[in-house]
């Protein structure tokens, strides 16, 4: 018996079968087109609106772990809604939000988009969501600022709600600090930051920051630039070679060069490697708190928290990474309950403090922050006020635009800050040359 | 598929006599029982096949901005010529080809060989063994290629070191993630072909091997002489199934590297796909998707020519 295929048949098969699937996975109607952002009619939680029936929540990890906690909370206030919240996993939220807002449905009623998502959302789906504006622009001056911005688009339209932000600072290893001899309160610069890692590895043999700069933030950088007051790009123009980056990827450059970055793959390798003790430092937001008491509880009292290092002495010693809002969008059936839902988690202290307790969910509402537990002492920095170093940062943050082709631009800066880190390129050259792709690739022009 | 008879070096006789296309013309119109039963496929293939595919090509010649739709004629394909990522994915996909095919499916041949051999014994179990990592599912495959290949205790690494060589960055070093896509799609997908090539081989029959003993030849001469270059079409069907699957190659790259570092291991359908789902540039995303269809089907004309075509001298 004879399995032998024809050549012709082979070929033919072999093409069809296997080129096109690619074809018609990317096509996708041409739905989710122009149009405005509707707003949400009748009146707000306490004006005498009413709501009821059901909505579905999409978030992930402990953010929906908290919001599921809340909802029995909320249907308990509200009865005869439900709210059920689906943990969709962090993996694959994006292209699931990304397919619903083209398709025009299948979306859930509250959707859980971090801030620096949603500028290119809003920009190729104006329509895509709720104008929260009547019902939530009274929060404005509640909400830390750099986050306010992020949700807020052109014709002063609000397009969800911040939930938590990522102040930064700088997580430290007392242990090798003190074998070191260095003061962790002396790094007022990011010059000294590089010269107490010089004199760390020399006593301790630790590197001083972990570091994957081919991750998709290309490491550290963007934490550089929004703590100088940018992103990549400043008024719609390519702002990827400005001084303040050129300090950033130079400071970065400098830190590779001094052999004081341990190259570790991902987030799984920057847990793992705080674990082992690779490194003696960790800049980075005040969520990474969770992360090292529930992973890590065995190094209780070995870390403490300082501002994060500024480019000059007296320039501000924060930034912010990562953070999410919560956002409605137009295909929702179910509006009305779906805002009480946001509006009930996140413009109450009491819902803010529990999930910044139990999830370490930082909160964007700024009276949440007065709140007396923000300066305790914890017990896993050795009766250290960590939360009120963030609490203070908190309100420094540089706000920062950003913007629908940022994706574009970090899939550019990897390549230039991996260019930089791993193959000793200049800087200056990099970003130049970087900035000059971003701006053909996204037809912008250059910022001066 | 259609799988006639193997001709054999000797019954080879003339081609086979085609009916005249008058006769086959002359049959009477297809009655309506046959287009019930081909309706529901009809009709399935023309929604989640020609639809897209066509509203694909289309949106090629678009681009979006706000929500809007323009038509942007050639200007998606055009960036594609000045894209240096999109053209860094070429080259690396060159690379791929140039090197992991040809190993593959020497690796391949030599394994199909080895099975087919009579004193072989638990054959199937062989076997099984052989394809079952072309069924693994991606996640399993994506761990454990993870945790071999770690930097720091990494079991590659540790082997490496109990060898007394120093570690290596398998993942995170441009030169050396090419090395381990090119390893591990081979240890993918080499089971896979030694199994459609031992099935050609099943199909020579014994006598051939007797035959060319008696002439005189050696194992290696029956081999290169006698039986590859009836493996031919077989050879053929491996090579562009594996170039088609090279160019279009995305869950190997994607779930050990996501096409990094700095790029190395990036493929056309990674860019493709962060182009279209994590820039939202849907209109240039269909324009590489179609790139990428007329290179395969170029290529694949290209080997069907030069090595298809020799055996009819």
């Amino acid at each position: 018996m004879s399995t032998r295929p024809t050549r012709r048949a082979v070929l033919a098969t072999g093409l069809a079968a296997t080129a096109s699937p690619l074809l018609s996975g990317c096509a996708m109607g041409g739905v989710g087109g122009g149009g405005r952002a509707p707003e949400i009619d009748g009146k707000a939680d306490d004006k005498g609106g009413k709501v009821s029936g059901k909505i579905t929540v999409w978030s992930w990890d402990v953010a929906a772990k908290a919001m599921k906690r809340l909802a029995g909370d909320f249907e308990q206030r509200h009865p005869g809604t439900t709210v059920d919240v689906v943990d969709i996993g962090y993996d694959n939220a994006y292209d699931k939000i990304t397919i619903g807002l083209r398709g025009g449905t299948g979306l859930a009623d509250v959707l859980t988009v971090e801030g620096t998502h949603m500028p290119r959302y809003i920009a190729n789906f104006p329509a895509g969501f709720y104008d929260l504006m009547s019902l939530g622009g009274r929060y404005g001056g509640d909400f830390e600022r750099a986050a306010w911005h992020t949700v807020t688009g052109p014709g002063g339209k609000l397009f969800a709600l911040p939930w938590d932000i990522g102040p930064c600072a700088l997580y430290y290893r007392t242990d090798h600090f003190r074998a070191a001899g260095v003061d962790p309160r002396s790094l007022l610069t990011w010059d000294d930051y590089v010269k107490a890692g010089i004199r760390i590895k020399k006593a301790t043999g630790h590197k001083l920051i972990i570091q994957d700069p081919a991750d998709k933030d290309a490491g550290i950088f963007p934490m550089l630039l929004q703590q100088q007051g940018q992103h990549y790009f400043k008024g719609g123009r390519v702002a990827v070679d400005t001084p303040a980056a050129v300090k950033a990827l130079t400071l970065m450059k400098a830190l590779g060069d001094e052999g004081l970055v341990a190259y570790e793959r991902g987030w799984d390798g920057l847990v793992t490697g705080t674990k082992e003790g690779k490194a003696a430092t960790t800049p980075t937001a005040a969520w990474w708190t969770g992360t090292l008491t529930s992973e890590m509880p065995e190094l209780k009292g070995r870390f403490g928290v300082v501002p994060l290092p500024g480019f000059t002495a007296d320039s501000i010693r924060t930034s912010n990474v990562g953070g999410s809002t919560l956002a409605v969008p137009a295909q929702s059936k179910n509006p009305r309950l779906a805002w009480a839902f946001i509006e009930f988690l996140l413009t109450r202290k009491d819902n803010q403090i529990s999930m910044l307790k139990r999830e370490g969910l930082f909160p964007a509402y700024l009276p949440a922050l007065d709140d007396p537990h923000l300066s305790e002492r914890q017990d896993y920095f050795d009766g250290q006020r960590t939360l009120d170093v963030f609490a203070r940062l908190a309100r420094n943050i540089p706000p920062v635009e950003y913007d629908k082709d940022d994706a574009k631009a970090a899939d550019i800066m990897i390549s230039a800050v991996t260019g930089v880190m791993l193959h000793g390129r200049d800087p200056r050259r990099a970003l130049g040359s970087a900035a000059g792709q971003l701006a053909r690739a996204t037809g912008r022009k250059r910022a001066e | 598929m259609a799988a006639p008879t193997a001709p054999t070096a000797l019954d080879r006789g003339p081609a086979p006599v085609r009916k005249p296309a008058a006769a086959r013309g002359g049959r009477r119109r297809p009655r309506l029982a046959a287009w019930i039963f081909a309706g529901p496929a009809a009709a399935l293939f023309a929604l989640f096949f020609a639809y897209p595919l066509g509203a694909s090509l289309l949106q090629s010649f678009t681009s979006e901005d706000a929500g809007t739709t323009r038509w942007v004629g050639l200007d998606q394909y055009r960036r594609m010529f000045d894209d240096p990522a999109f053209l860094k994915s070429l080259f690396n996909t060159g690379v791929i080809l140039a090197i992991q095919v040809p190993v593959m499916i020497g690796l391949g041949l030599a394994l199909a060989v080895l099975l087919n051999q009579s004193w072989l014994r638990f054959r199937g179990t062989w076997r099984a063994v052989y394809f079952l990592p072309a069924v693994t599912t991606l996640v399993a495959y994506a761990v454990v290629f993870q945790v071999l290949l770690k930097t720091d205790g990494g079991l590659v690494n540790q082997i490496l070191g109990a060898l007394g060589a120093g570690p290596v960055d398998w993942l995170n070093s441009p030169t050396w993630a090419r090395v381990s896509l090119i390893a591990s799609l081979t240890w993918r997908w080499t089971g896979y072909n030694a199994v459609i090539l031992l099935a050609g081989l099943q199909a020579i029959g014994k006598e051939q091997y007797e035959a060319a003993s008696i002439d005189g030849a050696g194992t290696v001469t029956t081999y290169l002489r006698v039986i590859l270059p009836q493996l031919r079409p077989v050879v053929l069907f491996c090579v562009i199934t594996s170039t088609i699957g090279t160019l279009q190659l995305f869950d190997e790259n994607y779930v050990l590297t996501r096409g990094g570092p700095d790029d190395a291991t990036l493929t056309p359908v990674v860019y493709l796909y962060k182009v279209g789902f994590q820039q939202l540039d849907f209109g240039y995303a269909a324009a590489i998707a179609w790139v990428v269809v007329a290179l395969i089907a170029a290529i694949s004309a290209l080997q069907y020519l030069v090595f298809g075509r020799e055996r009819r001298r």
